[in-house]
């Protein structure tokens, strides 16, 4: 296959992990969570993408956005508000546990449904699932509107911590909670509003992901939530930026990286079989040249990998 | 506070008591155990990726134990069957509905149709000395050559894959005259694999090529690649055997770039619940065990669609004639024991099957082959999202692994 075609689908790749990335970033640099349960809000707002059937495009993005802003603000008022003050170790296996639970609520529907866990199909912006052909070149709309969700959810977002109060108080809580409480800054508001704001982050993400993929099922959003971290943590956790170009490049090296090796062989390096293994391989040597980061500042302090 | 708290642990407790609840789901179709009934324990994943199978499975299973009731039984003992969802398969959740059942006196194991989703039930049956039959596990490894001597006792009434690769392989070859092929392997489970597998072999016995063959494994986030890379590539069919999360995007995936060449699946691309919102499914073509399109050539199969649509659960794929097959194989085997239910004796006798008649066609075991080989498959065409039966087809060499 033409390389080119590699470099392009494996752009798109690291857009998608990239969107995903800003809203787990978001959380850790306000709650110092890592949220493993990210996945499952964009799970929540797929399957109110699938639900209405035949509304217009507009209205059930609507509804997505709605729905995994109301789960993202429940998860944090049942689970992450009275946890706050625990070891972060307990916040962790919490997350881990939403995660399940919404995955296994999602499951149990269908027995309701009396229908198949294989899915349910989604027509959102189906259209930007077809291709522009240049030359033997196909490049999908949809990777261009990845890449721009991606960079315009990063700039807003950038826009909203140096531009407004709220995002003011973001950046002083992720710097110092206790002293930015202190000095007035109310702790639930702030904690809320970068809640919601992951929550539109994972819609945007379950409309991307939705289109190329065309249905949800009950593990939407984990497998890409579990590469995503650890992207984000071989990028260095602590910036927004670097966390955002460490998700983009685990899912760029997980597409090129599959597409280049072979489809047989009995080892690493030898089969895209093992893509995992080289892919891991990879992020270990990393952060053992890089504790800090790849694309952490230069003598930026480790931060505390829980 | 203390309300905090307190609320706190509501909530932790109605969490508990919710997963707890999710965690074995036991339901049973009848009351407690007599001296005049046989109980069987259906432990398959009725709620998660392989329920479009199962499902459909089970209601058939259920009518025919209704009609051998109906009958006076088996030897004059009624048929009790006890059902437990694995909920998308999970090994401990399987172990628990085995124990389970086995518990509430069942004596024959019914299981997932997939051998990789059933091994933890499926081990947990033969431990305990049972007869196991899945109504449609598609691959070899339902017997020795997987569970060692234990599975002597273990059976489908699937067709093995030896038997599906080549049946599609000779109707493409033979029929539709595709002599070269893309394939495209979903690792995530051995049925996948092994239909592909015999496919080929198949296929280049009769003198076809494979001018591309990709693999992926199901979550593994490379599928975009892999349709980049089919597209890359000409031939007269892309085969493949899948029927996850990732084959509809593989299928939009291949059509959104514009390639329209005929795509042929294996019975696990059944059924329209996958057919994507935005792209028409057209020039596609699969085998299965019945059409549930109303077209069956069979009119019991038809008589079977309309008593599972009477109770508002019509089938979504063609397996479920396999849940009615079952049942039917699984008395005749006690009929033959003279009511004995004894996991060995049941066994004996099942391997010895040949050419047993039941509603999905002939069914035959062997010593090697625990699994179905032989049967006439319904080869099914869709053009414009609308699939229709085109006509039966038998393998006539099975393919190689």
């Amino acid at each position: 296959m033409n390389h080119v075609q590699a470099l392009i689908d494996a752009i798109g790749e690291g857009a998608v992990f990239a969107l995903i990335a800003v809203g787990i970033g978001l959380v850790f640099g306000v709650l110092r969570l890592i949220n493993f349960a990210y996945g499952q809000l964009i799970m929540v707002a797929a399957y109110a993408l699938a639900f209405p059937g035949n509304w217009p495009d507009a209205a059930s993005i609507g509804l997505a956005v709605l729905a995994a802003v109301v789960a993202s603000l429940v998860m944090e008022r049942i689970a992450f508000r009275p946890l706050r003050t625990a070891d972060p170790s307990t916040m962790l296996v919490a997350t881990f546990a939403i995660a399940y639970l919404l995955q296994n609520g999602a499951l149990l529907q269908y027995t309701y449904r009396q229908q198949g866990g294989l899915g349910d199909s989604i027509g959102t912006l189906s259209g930007l699932n077809q291709a522009v052909t240049i030359g033997s070149l196909h490049i999908r709309w949809v990777t261009f509107l990845a890449i721009g969700a991606g960079l315009v959810s990063l700039g807003g977002l950038a826009l909203i911590l140096t531009r407004t109060s709220i995002g003011l108080q973001m950046r002083a809580a992720s710097m110092d909670f206790r002293t930015a409480r202190l000095l007035g800054v109310k702790a639930d508001t702030v904690i809320m509003a970068a809640v919601a704001i992951s929550g539109v982050l994972a819609a945007v993400a379950a409309v991307v992901l939705s289109i190329s993929s065309t249905s949800v099922n009950p593990t939407t959003g984990f497998q890409e939530t579990i590469f995503v971290l650890v992207g984000v943590v071989a990028g260095g956790i602590d910036r927004l930026v670097s966390a955002t170009l460490g998700a983009f490049a685990i899912g760029f090296a997980i597409e090129l990286v599959g597409t280049e090796l072979p489809n047989s062989g009995a080892t690493p390096f030898t089969s895209n079989v093992y893509m995992p293994s080289v892919i891991y391989l990879a992020v270990i040597v990393v952060l053992l040249l890089r504790p800090a980061g790849l694309f952490a500042r230069r003598g930026q302090r480790t931060v505390e990998r829980v | 506070m203390r309300g905090t708290k307190r609320w706190g642990l509501a909530v932790a407790l109605a969490l508990v008591v919710a997963i707890a609840v999710a965690a074995v789901g036991v339901t049973t179709a009848s009351g407690a155990q007599s001296a005049g009934t046989i109980k069987l324990a259906y432990v398959a994943d009725f709620t998660g990726q392989m329920a479009p199978f199962d499902n459909p499975a089970l209601t058939a299973a259920k009518l025919e134990i209704k009609n051998v009731n109906a009958k006076g039984g088996v030897l004059g003992k009624k048929l009790v069957l006890l059902q437990c969802d694995t909920q998308n398969s999970k090994p401990d959740v399987s172990k628990s509905c085995v124990d389970n059942l086995v518990g509430q006196g069942a004596v024959i194991g019914l299981v997932t149709c997939d051998v990789d989703a059933a091994t933890a039930a499926i081990q947990e049956f033969l431990n305990k000395n049972l007869l196991t039959v899945s109504p449609c596990i598609g691959t070899d490894q339902m017997g020795p050559k997987r569970f060692g001597a234990k599975g002597k006792l273990a059976f489908s009434f699937g067709n093995v894959a030896q038997d599906e690769g080549a049946a599609m392989a000779e109707y493409a070859y033979n029929v539709k005259h595709w002599k070269t092929a893309i394939t495209v392997t979903d690792n995530v489970i051995v049925y996948f694999k092994n239909i592909v597998q015999a496919f080929t072999s198949r296929f280049k016995q009769l003198g076809g090529k494979i001018v591309d063959a990709e693999s992926f494994t199901a979550g593994d986030k490379t599928i975009s690649s892999v349709v980049s890379r089919v597209n890359s590539h000409k031939a007269a069919v892309i085969v493949t055997s899948d029927g996850f999360a990732d084959w509809p995007t593989e299928f939009a995936g291949i059509r959104s770039l514009g390639n329209n060449t005929p795509i042929m699946n294996s019975w696990a691309g059944d059924g329209t619940y996958w057919y994507p919102k935005g792209t028409k499914v057209s020039n596609y073509w699969y085998v299965t065990y019945a059409s549930v399109f109303g077209d069956d050539p069979s009119p019991q199969v038809k008589a079977l669609i309309a008593q599972m649509k009477a109770i508002h659960q019509p089938p979504a794929t063609g397996a479920f004639v396999q849940g009615s097959a079952a049942i039917d194989g699984i008395v005749a085997a006690i009929k033959s024991a003279k009511g004995s239910t004894t996991g060995s004796t049941l066994a004996a006798i099942m391997v010895k099957f040949h050419n047993l008649p039941t509603i999905s066609g002939k069914v035959s075991f062997s010593p090697s082959l625990h699994s179905v080989f032989g049967r006439a498959y319904r080869v099914m065409e869709v053009q414009n999202s609308k699939p229709k039966f085109v006509q039966l087809y038998t393998t006539k060499k099975l393919g190689t692994l």
